[in-house]
């Protein structure tokens, strides 16, 4: 379970989180679904500690993110944007040495990591650099490494982004995976189809505050559209007029 | 936590191995100095020693055959531009002329001061040794003549000596070496610097600009951890590139023809364990400094500028504890204390240990604070995301 209450965070003449709360609960997909700049990365750094809110708390399993980081992230998988891969390790080297860091001894990380790998269809790249990997391929051993240590809440940053087809298939049943075992799923998109099709959850976000939350269809109904983007539209829209 | 730094330098040690750059900067700095070193020092031997058989040009030898006579017993020869050896070989002829005056006979004959014109470059130092060797010889023959003259008129020639200075050298063999073993030290000390420059970049700023740092920073992982494991790997390629600096040394010093200078310059095994043991502490510091300096920097090309300026400060106290030209503060400083302990145990002279214990403290007590400071910084928004 990831929860933010009141999270207010400014970066120089920006407030790019202005009071911002929403939960996202087990057995869950929460889909963070905002215009470019509306903050949703922030809130994520925020979550995980990379970045201390000037105000309000971010709590991962009941622990604040501030206090206690360590603990808090001991339950956190992370899948960022951009991925960060170490290039001139190979994928099993990779994912196996963030399985380390996430506790788990070397037999175990060696064991998660070969079970991982083969779930994602990834054997066939497995011991090959990721120097030269395409997209795709980055993608699943970013994807990897962020579920390797079977953490309970998983953040996902923009997790379509650049995808084929196929990788973006291979990623939604994966997510669809976690959901059914009860994790807690979190990603941030702009990407109104993949959120429609995978989210329990929608938290449209803009400016650093939350617009609405609720799932697809609730939107719909409340704005009164037949497609989640035109209620996006209407949402956003309506916003902007009131901040005008 | 000791499970996660290990985990950490393992992958951050692989992860360097397999980094063309960082190894090739490490192993070019440590192959290539020794062996650059030994080339300087064989060139500079061959210039600066006076060659068995010293060949200048003499003018009008033929009006002092006796002179000519001792100096040719003394190795000093006339030769000109035209002249061959044994072999057919052209001679080396030093550019020195003496020049014997044309009244060098008559005045010999009267009892009076005969004149002979020494010309040379004085301020030319491959010629130095010559010049020397060709004055003492001729001040030796003229004081030989003089106490002959003394004794033809029935004086004891003590009577115009009557200080007779006798200089025991006490330079060993090993002591003179020091000034040039000074300078090797130095490229040794300046090894740890070198070798694991490119590893401490890559690590950091490199980290930083390729988006992992921020990646690594979100696992529940303490930033101590983090800023200890790089250290330490770094700490690790540093003192890889020094061993390999010393054996290199201690092989190709072997090929050098120090016995020609009168002194022998030799790698033992005590001085490589003991350039370990006081370079370890060095190479700590040099590493945190460094990871220091690269995580300020905004990306990997600042980080190597800025990296560049900051080595000078290293190099100079280095090179001051090689040249002698030290004042008496620079036995306590870091590099420079440890060097001249270094340089004590080369001339065979009883290492100051207080100094050594010292410096090598401050250089511990510059490794904590850099590390501190550099884990403290880890938890800047500036310096994760490089603002």
């Amino acid at each position: 379970m990831i929860k933010v209450s009141n999270l207010s965070k400014r970066i120089g003449e920006v407030q790019a989180l202005d009071d911002l709360s929403f939960e996202a609960k087990d057995g869950q997909i929460t889909g963070l679904l905002g215009p470019n700049g509306a903050g949703k990365t922030t809130c994520l750094r925020t979550i995980f500690g990379l970045l201390q809110p000037d105000k309000g708390i971010a709590e991962i399993d009941g622990i604040d993110v501030s206090k206690y980081p360590i603990e808090a992230k001991q339950q956190l998988g992370l899948f960022p944007d951009p991925f960060g891969l170490y290039e001139r390790l190979t994928p099993r080297e990779y994912v196996s040495y963030f399985a380390e860091l996430n506790g788990l001894s070397r037999v175990e990380a060696k064991a998660a990591t070969a079970k991982v790998l083969s779930q994602l269809h990834m054997d066939d790249i497995a011991d090959r650099r990721c120097k030269g990997f395409s997209q795709g391929q980055r993608m699943k051993t970013a994807l990897a490494q962020a579920i390797v240590h079977q953490p309970t809440n998983i953040i996902l940053d923009e997790p379509t982004r650049g995808l084929d087809v196929m990788s973006t298939r291979v990623l939604r049943d994966l997510l669809r995976g976690l959901k059914e075992n009860g994790h807690c799923v979190l990603f941030s998109s702009h990407v109104m189809q993949e959120v429609a099709a995978l989210c329990d959850q929608v938290i449209v976000m803009a400016d650093g505050k939350v617009i609405a939350i609720g799932s697809p269809d609730d939107l719909c109904r409340q704005t009164g559209k037949d497609s989640l983007e035109d209620a996006f539209i209407q949402l956003i829209g309506t916003d902007e007029g009131i901040a005008a | 936590m000791m499970n996660k730094i290990m985990t950490m330098v393992r992958k951050e040690l692989i992860d360097a191995a397999r980094d063309k750059r960082s190894v090739m900067a490490g192993l070019s700095y440590a192959i290539g100095t020794p062996l650059l070193m030994c080339g300087m020092f064989m060139l500079l031997i061959g210039q600066m020693s006076s060659p068995k058989d010293l060949n200048i040009k003499i003018e009008h030898a033929n009006n002092a055959p006796d002179l000519i006579k001792y100096l040719s017993s003394q190795g000093i020869t006339h030769g000109d531009s035209r002249s061959t050896d044994d072999q057919g070989e052209p001679l080396d002829v030093k550019d020195i002329r003496l020049v014997i005056s044309e009244d060098y006979a008559a005045q010999m004959a009267k009892g009076l001061s005969a004149e002979v014109i020494l010309i040379a470059d004085n301020s030319n130092e491959k010629l130095q040794n010559s010049i020397r060797r060709l004055e003492r010889n001729l001040q030796t023959y003229s004081a030989e003549m003089g106490s002959l003259r003394l004794i033809a008129r029935g004086i004891d020639p003590r009577v115009v000596q009557p200080i007779k200075v006798k200089i025991e050298d006490q330079a060993t063999p090993d002591s003179k070496g020091g000034i040039i073993l000074g300078i090797a030290t130095m490229t040794m000390i300046y090894a740890v610097f070198i070798s694991g420059m490119n590893l401490a970049i890559d690590t950091s700023a490199g980290e930083r600009e390729r988006n992992s740092l921020a990646l690594l920073l979100s696992h529940p992982v303490s930033t101590r951890s983090i800023v200890l494991a790089k250290v330490f790997a770094v700490t690790v390629f540093a003192m890889l590139g020094l061993l390999l600096t010393l054996i290199i040394s201690k092989i190709s010093y072997a090929y050098v023809p120090w016995h020609e200078l009168g002194f022998t310059v030799n790698i033992s095994t005590d001085f490589i364990l003991l350039m370990l043991l006081i370079g370890l502490p060095i190479a700590m510091m040099a590493a945190s400094l460094q990871l220091f300096v690269s995580f300020m920097a905004k990306s990997f090309k600042e980080a190597q500028s800025y990296l560049t300026l900051v080595l000078i400060v290293p190099m100079m106290l280095s090179m001051a504890a090689s040249y002698n030209i030290a004042p008496d503060t620079l036995q306590w400083l870091p590099v420079s204390g440890q060097q001249q302990a270094l340089i004590a145990f080369i001339k065979g002279r009883e290492i100051p240990m207080l100094q050594l214990v010292l410096s090598s403290v401050v250089t511990l007590v510059i490794t904590l604070a850099l590390t501190f400071a550099m884990e403290r910084s880890l938890k800047s928004e500036k310096i994760i995301f490089g603002l």
